[in-house]
Order: structure tokens, then sequence, then C-alpha cells
């Protein structure tokens, strides 16, 4: 405090001085200029300047004490708002600029009650041009100009201190005047931010009354409205948010559930052997009129599950084959609908880039579609000698995720293996013939099978019911292509399906495979591992294990359950879906289940995990069951299917239909 | 069109949804399956709230974009699905599943 006091006095002090120049400076230039005048206009001017003199005078002196009150109230108020005083002085004492003020400023510099009572420059300078025909020689020339008396007020510069900013309660406040003055002018300050903020608050309202009158002001009209409807963009956002929000929906499991509030009995006793529908898929506009010709499940996303349909024959401008991707998730509509130009016959996900679906159809084209991309295949094989030009019932992804290739094969007895960026061309291209058969050397494949883990070698059921075993490379004792001394003979029409056990568990099982076929019969094979050419040896040798007769129609699909060892299911013309466990039943199943409207199913495939299985029907519903708990196997019906195996093994098979034979 | 119209009824059809409705980004109704007082307000009062979470959600991460808001309260779930463009929004009751 007494430092600022210090302060302000030596202000004061140097403000007096500066105006004490300033006083001087002017008395010294005022009477200099007025010399000049009197000397140069004293002729003409006598008589004007006293008639003039008496009124200006009378003018300026009355300007001058107005000035002086004025000022008088600034000077006063200069003690007390340190921050503007000081602003002021120091444009006052500028310099160099009260030389060019003078005119204008000779009114507020009156601050000095001792101004001169001659005529100030500005009543010379009107006087000289009022005479313009008086010849003055030796006089500088003077213009006319408006003078404006300008009286700004100084700027407001706010200024804090980085002290604490509450009121100074010193015990004696009213003692020091300036102190006294200072809190008053801290209140004005804090007077006027109060009454800024409020203004800017009701400022601020006003705006957001506005904005929302605007608001609710805003309506489209109904061409507006449709305008928005059909753009491309709305229609984007609809498909995809409404996905979003039905997904949401469909949720079983309320997050937000009270326990502590007694719920309604649920009496969904789940009974250990029992299946329960847990979605069944349809499309309207899509899947009607089609038959399913094949499931698939993503192997990335579980609740994924894609379904690939042949035409519809009722609507010629729709594609020919389509392929649906269905979410658990989403019910009432595919999640994507993927088209070709002919039948689809076959689709599966590919493994390792999970957005590609592949799909084999019956002109032969293999199809690859993208969910990034729109419906229309990304890529597909060329429909000539360099590609299928028979259906393609069955093909694979074979190999592993930095190697592997697409293997597909037509009715015609075609193996093709194709790199999945690149179809144009396949990488290899394998004719299946049997030039010791009877009738005719042609294979026409309906199913083909990769073991768990193999690539090179594969197996092949056939239309006419047998099964053989093929390579896929020259190897070391056997050349590429069918393998004529392995044949499995037991089917006595085409084989539907033929699936190779995954590998699951402690023990490998991974040379058994399953076989459906239109006979009505499942049969259950070991695959011979050696391809020893020795025909004795394999005619003594039992391959075929088993051979499953309780369907009463075409089986379509026989799948091994990828948890359980000995549980596989099946699916039949009948609209039969049925379950198998070796370990409890070899000779019945141990669940029959009739699916939907008893329409003939055509595949089966279980889902990555084995508890669900997708069924799809020749009239067009993609089904999936909720496996319960049967699947779940414990340790020991690993053991115990190792025995169940051996003891088919030893247990001779009866064919069904002998007259088989007749082939050879 | 007429794709629109049956998403929407699509989603009406759902066990438990109360309205849906669908609106531009500044709030002005493009379709509602509620009465027409409540559907205003709805959007007056949800586009609000959807501008002040996309701002909240780029202050907090401005790589970030908001993309669902579900709202729960006691009688019903709000779901709000945004867009750069537009704004649907379904009401439904959860209870009701």
């Amino acid at each position: 405090m007494e430092r600022r006091r210090e302060e302000l006095h030596r202000k004061k002090q140097r403000l007096a001085e500066i105006r004490r120049l300033r006083v001087e400076r002017q008395q010294t230039l005022l009477s200099s200029q007025t010399m000049q005048t009197d000397s140069s206009t004293a002729p003409t001017r006598t008589t004007a300047s006293t008639s003039t003199s008496s009124g200006t005078g009378r003018g300026q002196k009355d300007i001058d004490d107005l000035v002086a009150s004025l000022l008088g109230d600034r000077l006063g108020s200069r003690g007390t708002n340190r921050s503007r005083g000081g602003s002021l002085t120091q444009s006052l004492s500028e310099p160099g600029q009260p030389a060019d003020r003078t005119p204008a400023a000779s009114t507020p510099t009156p601050t000095d009650p001792l101004s001169p009572s001659g005529p100030s420059p500005l009543s010379v300078g009107a006087r000289a041009a009022e005479s313009p025909g008086v010849p003055s020689t030796p006089c500088p020339k003077f213009t006319v100009f408006d003078t404006v008396i300008l009286d700004l007020p100084p700027k407001e510069r706010l200024s804090y201190n980085k002290e604490a900013q509450t009121m100074d309660w010193s015990p004696e406040p009213a003692v020091i005047p300036e102190e006294e003055i200072e809190r008053r002018v801290r209140e004005q300050r804090e007077k006027d931010e109060k009454a800024r903020r409020l203004l800017e608050e009701q400022e601020q309202k006003r705006q957001e009354e506005l904005q929302r009158q605007r608001q609710k002001l805003k309506e489209l009209s109904e061409e507006e409205k449709q305008a928005i409807e059909q753009s491309a963009e709305f229609t984007d956002f609809m498909d995809f948010s409404s996905k979003l929000v039905e997904r949401a929906l469909n949720e079983p499991y309320d997050f937000m559930t009270d326990y502590t509030i007694g719920s309604q009995a649920n009496d969904d006793t789940a009974a250990g052997n029992q299946v329960k529908l847990f979605a069944s898929f349809r499309d309207d506009r899509w899947s009607k009129n089609r038959s399913v010709t094949d499931v698939a499940w993503s192997k990335r996303f579980p609740e994924l599950v894609a379904s690939s349909y042949n035409r519809n024959p009722m609507a010629m401008n729709e594609p020919d084959g389509i392929v649906c991707v269905w979410n658990l998730h989403l019910r009432d509509r595919p999640e994507f609908v993927f088209h070709s130009q002919s039948d689809v016959l076959c689709v599966a996900f590919s493994e390792f880039q999970p957005t590609l679906l592949v799909g084999g159809t019956y002109a032969g084209q293999i199809l690859l579609w993208d969910t990034r991309a729109k419906s229309q295949p990304v890529l597909k094989t060329p429909l000539s000698a360099a590609g299928h030009t028979h259906p393609v019932y069955s093909l694979d992804i074979v190999g592993t995720q930095n190697a592997h290739n697409l293997v597909s094969a037509s009715t015609d007895g075609l193996v093709c293996t194709w790199q999945l960026d690149m179809l144009a061309k396949p990488q290899e291209m394998l004719e299946l013939v049997h030039p010791a058969h009877a009738r005719t050397d042609e294979v026409s494949p309906t199913a083909m099978g990769f073991p768990d883990g193999e690539t090179a070698t594969f197996w092949v059921g056939t239309e006419e019911g047998h099964v053989y075993q093929a390579n896929r490379h020259d190897r070391a004792g056997s050349k590429a292509g069918l393998n004529t001394a392995e044949v499995y003979r037991g089917h006595s029409g085409p084989v539907t399906s033929l699936h190779f056990h995954p590998s699951c568990g402690p023990v490998d099982c991974t040379d058994l495979f399953l076989t459906s076929s239109v006979d009505w019969t499942v049969k259950l094979w070991r695959a011979k591992a050696t391809s020893k050419a020795s025909s004795l040896a394999h005619q003594q040798r039992s391959t075929l294990l088993h051979s499953f007769e309780t369907a009463d129609d075409y089986v379509y699909d026989a799948k091994w359950s990828p948890l359980h060892p000995a549980v596989f299911g099946t699916v039949t013309g009948s609209g039969q879906f049925e379950l198998w466990n070796l370990n409890n039943d070899t000779e019945a199943p141990v669940l029959s289940t009739t699916v939907g409207a008893n329409k003939a199913l055509n595949r089966l495939a279980w889902d990555k995990h084995g508890r669900k299985v997708a069924l799809g029907s020749i009239d067009s519903m993609v089904y999936v069951y909720d496996i319960g708990e049967m699947v779940v196997p414990k340790h020991q019906d690993f053991t115990d299917f190792q025995r169940t195996v051996t003891e088919l093994a030893a247990t001779p098979v009866q064919l069904s239909s002998p007259g088989d034979y007749a082939f050879d | 069109m007429s794709d629109i119209e049956d998403t929407i009824q699509r989603l009406v059809a759902k066990k438990g949804v109360k309205g849906v409705i669908v609106l531009t980004k500044d709030g002005a109704i493009i379709k509602s399956t509620i009465e027409e007082a409540l559907a205003t307000q709805y959007a007056k009062l949800m586009s609000q709230l959807v501008q002040s979470t996309q701002e909240a959600v780029e202050q907090l991460d401005d790589q970030n974009e908001f993309t669902f808001l579900r709202i729960r309260t006691k009688k019903h779930e709000i779901m709000v699905s945004p867009d750069p463009n537009f704004v649907l929004i379904v009401v439904q009751n959860p209870q009701e599943h």
C-alpha cells in the first residue's frame, strides 16, 4: 500500500510537470503565431478583428469554461482512476502530437485557464479565408479545413493485479481516501462486470430461444421428404441403422434385469436329450420358391451362417442363384444377399479371410463374394475349358493361413485348384478317370472330402455310389488322379455327402469318414492309410465299418460333430433330423426330430463350437437348432469311441444290396 | 421407398417396440410412427442430445466417433442410431421381450 501511494504521488508530480511544460510550450507557440498573423494581417484586419474578437472571445471563453469544467471533472477523477488518468496523460504528453493537434486540440487543451485571450489559430485561419482578395506577400498559405471537435473517451483498459481479488478490509478504510476510492472503483467494476455478465446471459438465452424456434419451425414438406427418402444415402442409412437396432432388440438378455423383484415362473426346463429350434430364417423377397442347396457357418463370426439357393422358377427377373448370410441376432432378414447368374450349389466361408465367401454353381463357375462389396461377385472363374463347365457340387478350402487353396470338383470328373485372389485360371487341373471300369471310364464326383489336416489326398463320392481315393499330385508310389486300387463299394445310389472325422480330443480318428446316399443309408468307413496297390489285401480288409439303415428316405447329408467324437447328425428327404451317438447306440439315433413343415432337408452344418446345427430345407427355410448338453463330451467318450470303432470293425457288415458287385 | 416403409414396419412389429422416428440431422422429421406432438418433442430433444453427445465424444478423443446411443429409463429404452445426415430413434419396452 505504502509503495503504491508513493508511486501515485510520483505520478502526480510528473503529471503536473508535464502540464506545466506543455503550457509553456503552447504559450510560446501561440505568441509566435499571433505575432506572425498580427504582422501579416494587421492592415486590413484591425477593424474586423475588433468587431469579431469580442464575439469570438466570448465564445472562446465559453468553450474554455465548458472544457475546463469537463476536464475538471476528469481531473478530479484522474486521481481515483489511475489507469485512466495514466492513459490520458500519456496520450496528451505524446511528443509530436501536440503540434499537429493544436488547432483541433486547442479546445481540450485549455487545461490552462491562463489561455491566451488573443485570437486562436482557428479564428485566424477562418478570418484569413474570409478575405481572399487581400494580397499578403510574406504570409504562409492558409487553407480551409473543417475542425471536428472530438472528445473520445479514453479506451478502458482493464488491469488485474495478481493479488487476491478480495476486498481489502483494512481497519481504517475511511481514513485513507485513496483506499476508499480504490474500493469504490473496484465495486464499480464489479458491478459493471455483473451487468455485463447478465447481458451476456440474456443474449445467450435469446439466441437459444431463436434456435429453438428455428428448430420448431423447421418442418419438411412432402416433396422434401420424398426426395430424402429416395436418396441412396438415406436408403443406406436406414439399411444399416435398422440392422443395428434390430440386433439390439434381439438381445435375449436384459442387462437391466432386477433380480430382487420376483419374476414370473419360467418353466423352460431344458430336458437333457432335446434339441431346441433356435431360429428359422427365410426372406420373402429372396428365398421364396427356392430350395436351400447348402449351408455353411462363418469360422470367424460364430453368429453368421450362409445359405445358398437354387433358382426361383416363378421369378425370371431375379438372379438364378443367391446366397444369403444370416445373423442369429437378426431374425427377420439376411445380413447380406449375394447374387449369381446360375443356381448356387455349394457355399463356404473362407476360413482365413472372414469377409469372403465362395460358391460353386450349376453352370460350373466358382464365384467369390465379399461382404465389403455389393451383392455381385467380386471374382468369378471363366466358363470355358480353362475351368469347370459342369455343375460344381463340392468345394473345399484346404491348407493353412499362408498357403491355402480352393479345391473344387465338377460332375465331369474335373478337379481344379484355385488361388482365391486369382480365379481367372486354375492353378492345377486334374481329370479323374477310371480306365479299368467295366462300363465307362468317367467318374462323376458328387461329394468330396479331405481328411483333417490333409491337403494332397482326398476322397470322392460318385454318382454310381462308389467312393474313391484320389491324389492331387504325383507322389512316390502313386500318380496324380484317381487311385483305382482303392474303391469303397457299398452304396447302391449316388453319394450325397462325404465327411471325415474331425480331429478332436486325445484320440485320433481322422481316418474315419461318413457317407450318405440316396440308397437310404449312411455308412461309416475307415480310409486305407497306405496306398498299396494290392487288391488282395484290400479285399480282405474290411473298410466299411458300419451301415446305418434307419432312414426311410434319401439321406442327403451326414456330418460329424466337431465336439463329440461319437456324435454325428443326418438329414433326410422326409424332413427328419437325426442325431446319432455311437457310444450309446449304433443301431438307432439318440434323437430324431421332424423339422419344420416336414419338407426334405438338403444340408446340415455344425457351427464352430458344435453347439448348434443349421439345416437347409427344400422349402427355402434355414433352421438353426440348439443342441443341448448331449454333445459335450466327457473324457471317457474318446476311449469309448475307440472301443466302439474296434467293435464295429470286428463285426462284418451285411450289405443290403449285394447286387453292387455286378459292376466290376 | 417401399423398402424403407417395410423396414420401419418390421421394426414397429417387433415385440415391445413403441415407436420409430427418423430425423434429419437438424431434427426435422422424415418418418414417424407415433403421434405428431410427441414425435416433434422427441425430435427436438433427441437431436439436441445427439449433438451434444457427438461433441462430447469428439472432445474426449477427436479420432473417435459416436455410433450408437441407448438410454435405459424406468419405463422404456430409447435407442438412437446417428449418422452424419440422419438419426434413427426407436423406443422400446425391454420388459416385453
